[in-house]
């Protein structure tokens, strides 16, 4: 929320100062390789994936090396075990469900076990309950106060659940893509911002947020948008938090670079170390076209 | 209790010593027969004493030197003006002198009287051409038993090249030796490797948390209203604490006791205006200065009706009054108000408001009391609608800290002794943070408990004239912190790797005003110099600060919205030590037209606070379950010299310094170098007077620093469809930004004066960052805006090309 401020406050100050980036030659040292997961698990219908790959020089911009031959399990709390396989041998490990069995189910804590060149690397996570998504409505704007170009502007309503903190992450898929820059992604402690849930809990989904599901240019009339609300451990919202300000770094009041934190642990504490997260979430969606019987007004 | 004891058997320490000086006083002069009864007929100790002014305006003057010829000895005037010379009966000869002031010579006849000699010093040289850089007194330097020490007078300030041509204080104190910025437009300042919270700055006394507006572009002081700047870096004494790094002492002007007057710009960014006058037929008189932004109203004709009433805007009230009731007592109120908005939806504003009151009273030829009580207030908030156009849905915060402070400070001049004891009481209230959040037509509030406490100090210190080539200051201070209910105190998990999030465990309730925690702290101080001859002298210092309060910042450049914390249960004091040697030589024309110094520090710091990765700032109840306790270091070599006179003036200083930390859990438990650490900082300030060109005046600063050190990523791995840097080694500032240098040139001309007319003016142009560089303010990783996949080190330079300016100032 901070941050965000700020960015208003710079780029009105931007009015009377100069400021500047430029693309420089940094020369740095490269570690060894290590494990990255990007791994989640969610409560809907359908196969679920977790990525392995490798950590590769900072600057090494071809598709990161895939960590394979692994043994990739998921087990949760009510003594089920989930094989996730690699039958391509590129990195991406694969559960497939039988008939109409999911995976995810809300109230459960799943433990993720990896066995990947001899150690064993395990992470945990529960998942948590998530509110529906109750409406998308779309409101007439012009792009920016100063363009006569105008969209639609969309707006999703939830409300919180009450009685403890929740954290979401919010997607957002304009005409069936996920919309996927680093300025999208949206967090919600409690339907506000990080810190708020003592004041938000159990409330409407804050303005800010409900307004977030938007691309720079507005929608265009007829295009369909849908929402996805994800729940998420207090942990993972911490990471993806950190991984936001790391990946939109920059300005005066940047986050000082520093490593996102990890919940995949090796077994052995004093073996190689792994990155990256491994996140359950249940997920509620709602989709819309901007068309007549979706348009609002409003004040604002 | 125990530190209940130790405080009341300081206050026995500062009357023994009080009452002892005074003995060994007696003692060292044998025809001294009673330094208190000075009125009696018996052959005793006299005093001369009395307020000095200036002319032109009836300000009293800081600082300057009343020499007695026929001993050798001499006085300071302290910062109301006040000074005190204790003599054997006799004739005596007193020379006052004061830089860019006509020195001189009075001659006083003591009998059986002590004698009230009140001054007014004629300025040299009255218009700007004629500005000398210098610190107060011509010997200054080398005689004053002061260290670490940099004064800076309005006059030089206003001749230095501005950012905007906006003359400020803060941006001007950076160009002294050991002073240094995370980068420009950081708010605050950094003093020998502390931080910015370990700065105690103050306005007539009463401390400004917050001394920048738009971040730290500019900063709070009114420049047409400002008096003196001196900024104490080490050798502390001890009527100053509750900071560890520096003091920065800034008084506002008394406003002009012989005839209105009435001061203006226009700049770029701040228009002022300005008006003192005397008051109560001379016995009194007041300045009242403010200053606004005014880039929202130039631009609100052209804005449409979506930006309409967009807030862009920062403005500041001084004022200050005094009435000198009659010759023993003189009472002074000074107040500062300053607040900054910004946004448009979404915005913040912040400010500080500041009142202080203060009484002089002479009690004695010998005896002298400032009580000073003061109110300070600093606020910020974030609301999601500013504009305050949707009732229904919007989200904000507010935040305050407040003190309330009575300070009694009490000078006693004995001759060879000159005695200083007081004592402070701070009641802090702190409010960190409330949040009101309305969400489709619902309101609801929530705010973090506030957190009280009450900071007490006594102190005692003594600067004494040993021989005529030594002379000591030293002195103790002794702080008492109690944090103190209603609130609540909570107990954190131990057992947690260093790095990690502290869980609560427990949650204490403390009802009423009762003491949750206490830390008391001894604090002594001391500096000697010693004079080789007449223009050489060692000083050597060393100095124990503890500070009581904190703020925690989790960005690289310090925001108006960082959280300030009292010491709690959790968090301990922060300790200070430093230990200063130099060397002082004047030389030139007179001896004194070059001032140069060398001095080398050694700082040890105790209880540092840093914070765990992602650790949550904004309505965090739990918040110190977050942080990390460390400690630091920093040492390093200032090089100063200075020409006070000539065609050409102006100093060069050059700072070699180190600046460290270590705290469990960040960097695997090594030493790292802090955000601000500079290896390297070189700045030269040159005023330039043509002989030729009367009307013309020009300046010039260069400055060149290291690198500062930031975090780069050894290795990188994808999450989703981001590409995120790793460290390998989670190392912290593991490397340097590329060096910054920079050019500043600015130009004045005096309005023609016409006889008869009142009125004077000037033009000042400016040009800021004269050669265009692209200085670094930080080197970050991004992905590429087009290819992801592509990352990229990018360079944030906050100007990255020439800003020229004008300003126009007028007086009447």
């Amino acid at each position: 929320m901070k941050r965000f401020a700020f960015a208003c406050y710079v780029s009105a100050a931007t009015l009377l100062f100069s400021r500047c980036t430029t693309v420089i030659d940094a020369k740095l040292d490269t570690g060894p390789s290590e494990l990255s997961v990007d791994g989640l698990i969610t409560d809907q219908p359908g196969e679920q994936t977790i990525r392995l790959t490798q950590t590769a020089g900072y600057f090494d911009s071809s598709t990161p090396p895939a960590a394979t031959s692994a043994t990739v399990t998921v087990s949760d709390d009510a003594g089920k075990t989930y094989r996730f396989l690699d039958p391509d041998n590129d990195g991406y490990y694969v559960w497939q469900p039988t008939g109409k069995d999911t995976l995810g189910r809300v109230g459960r804590t799943y433990q993720l076990t990896i066995v990947f060149r001899g150690e064993t690397y395990r992470a945990t996570s529960k998942l948590n309950r998530v509110p529906p998504v109750d409406s998308l409505v779309f409101v007439k704007r012009k792009i920016n106060p100063i363009s006569t170009t105008e969209g639609y502007r969309a707006e999703f309503y939830s409300t919180d659940l009450a009685g403890a903190t929740d954290y979401y992450r919010v997607r957002f898929f304009r005409n069936g893509v996920l919309q996927n820059k680093a300025r999208n992604i949206i967090l919600s402690e409690d339907g506000a911002f990080e810190g708020a849930s003592q004041v938000t809990d159990g409330l409407l989904f804050i303005a800010p947020i409900r307004l977030s599901v938007n691309p720079d240019s507005l929608y265009k009339q007829n295009e369909n948008v849908k929402i996805e609300l994800h729940s998420v451990s207090a942990d993972a919202f911490r990471f993806w938090n950190l991984l936001r300000g790391q990946v939109t770094n920059g300005g005066l009041f940047a986050t000082p670079p520093a490593n996102v934190p990890t919940n995949i642990l090796n077994a052995n504490t004093s073996g190689p170390k792994a990155t990256g997260f491994f996140i359950t979430s249940a997920v509620r969606s709602l989709s819309a076209t901007v068309s007549t019987p979706n348009l609002r007004e409003r004040p604002y | 209790m125990k530190n209940d004891i130790q405080f009341w058997i300081v206050c026995t320490f500062v009357s023994l010593l009080v009452v002892s000086t005074g003995k060994a006083q007696n003692g060292q002069n044998t025809n001294t027969l009673d330094t208190y009864q000075t009125n009696s007929n018996r052959t005793a100790a006299l005093t001369v004493s009395g307020y000095i002014k200036d002319a032109a305006n009836g300000e009293g003057l800081i600082g300057v030197s009343v020499y007695v010829k026929e001993t050798g000895t001499g006085a300071v005037t302290n910062n109301y003006g006040f000074y005190g010379v204790t003599l054997q009966p006799g004739t005596y000869s007193l020379v006052i002198s004061y830089v860019g002031y006509a020195k001189q010579t009075k001659t006083v006849a003591l009998s059986d009287k002590n004698v009230r000699l009140d001054l007014e010093l004629e300025q040299e040289g009255k218009d700007l051409q004629e500005v000398i850089v210098s610190t107060k007194r011509e010997d200054d330097n080398v005689k004053n038993i002061e260290m670490s020490v940099n004064r800076i007078d309005v006059k030089t300030l206003q001749r230095i090249p501005a950012l905007l041509g906006e003359v400020d204080v803060i941006r001007s104190i950076q160009l002294l030796p050991g002073v240094s910025t995370v980068g420009e437009g950081a708010t605050g300042f950094n003093v020998r490797g502390g931080s910015i919270d370990q700065n105690l700055v103050l306005l007539d006394e009463a401390p400004v948390y917050n001394s920048s507006h738009l971040f730290g572009f500019f900063s709070v002081f009114n420049p047409d209203a400002v008096k003196d700047v001196k900024l104490i870096k080490g050798g502390i004494p001890s009527n100053y604490g509750g900071r560890i790094a520096s003091i920065l002492d800034v008084r506002l002007k008394e406003g002009n006791a012989k005839k209105p007057e009435l001061n203006g710009g226009i700049g770029l960014i701040f228009s002022r205006l300005s008006y003192e006058r005397p008051l109560f037929k001379g016995k009194g008189s007041f300045i009242v200065a403010g200053r606004r932004s005014y880039a929202d109203i130039l631009a609100q004709p052209f804005l449409n009706s979506d930006l309409k009433g967009a807030k862009f805007y920062f403005y500041d009230l001084t004022a200050k009054g005094n009435y000198r009731i009659n010759d023993k007592n003189t009472v002074f109120l000074s107040g500062y108000l300053g607040r900054d908005v910004f946004g448009s939806d979404f915005g913040f504003n912040w400010g500080n408001t500041t009142l202080s009151a203060r009484w002089n009273h002479v009690f004695s030829d010998r005896l002298f009391l400032n009580t000073t009580a003061y109110y300070s207030n600093y606020d910020y908030s974030l609301n999601t609608d500013l504009k305050g156009k949707r009732p229904n849905d919007f989200f904000k915060t507010d935040s305050r800290i407040v003190d309330y402070s009575l300070k009694p400070d009490f000078s006693l001049f004995l001759g060879k002794n000159t005695i200083t004891f007081g004592g402070q009481s701070i009641y802090h209230d702190f409010q960190p943070g409330m949040a009101t959040a309305a969400s489709g037509g619902s309101v609801r509030t929530f705010g973090l408990e506030s957190k009280y406490a009450l900071e007490n100090a006594l102190y005692v210190g003594n600067e004494q004239q040993l021989t005529p080539k030594l002379q000591l200051q030293y002195g103790l201070r002794y702080s008492l912190f109690n944090y103190v209910g209603p609130g609540e105190a909570y107990v954190f998990q131990t057992d947690v790797p260093f790095g990690q999030r502290r869980e609560v465990i427990t949650t204490l309730s403390y009802k009423g005003n009762k003491t949750i925690k206490t830390y008391g702290n001894w604090e002594p101080r001391f500096s000697a110099k010693y004079e080789l001859n007449g223009n050489t002298s060692l000083k050597l210092s060393y100095n124990r600060l503890a500070q009581y309060i904190h703020l925690i910042s989790n960005t690289s450049a310090s925001t108006p919205l960082d959280i300030w914390t009292p010491s709690t249960n959790n968090i301990a004091p922060q300790i200070g030590d430093q230990i200063a040697a130099g060397y002082f030589k004047n030389f030139g024309k007179n001896g004194q037209e070059f001032e140069a110094s060398v001095e080398v520090y050694y700082k040890w710091l105790q209880n540092q606070i840093d914070y765990i990765d992602g650790a949550s700032l904004i309505l965090n109840k739990y918040l110190e379950g977050d942080l990390l306790k460390g400690k630091g270091r920093a040492y390093g070599a200032e090089f100063f010299i200075k020409r006070n006179t000539g065609v050409v003036n102006g100093w060069i200083s050059y700072t070699l310094a180190k600046t460290e930390r270590q705290v469990a859990g960040i960097n695997n438990g090594d030493w790292y170098p802090t955000r601000f650490d500079k290896r390297h900082t070189l700045t030269s300030v040159l005023l330039f007077d043509p002989p030729n060109a009367k009307r013309w005046s020009f300046s010039a600063t260069f400055t060149l620093a290291s690198g500062t050190p930031a975090t780069f990523p050894t290795n990188r791995f994808e999450f989703g469809d981001f590409v995120v840097p790793h460290n390998y080694e989670n190392a912290r500032n593991n490397y340097r930004i590329p060096a910054y240098h920079r050019l500043d040139l600015a130009a004045t001309l005096q309005g023609r004066k016409r006889p008869g007319k009142k009125k004077e003016d000037n033009w000042v142009f400016s040009v800021y960052n004269a050669y265009a560089r692209k200085n670094p303010f930080s080197v970050y990783f991004q992905p590429n805006a087009d290819n992801p996949r592509v990352t990229e080190a990018i360079r944030y330079s906050v100007f990255a090309t020439i800003i020229p300016s004008v300003t126009y100032n007028f007086k009447f």
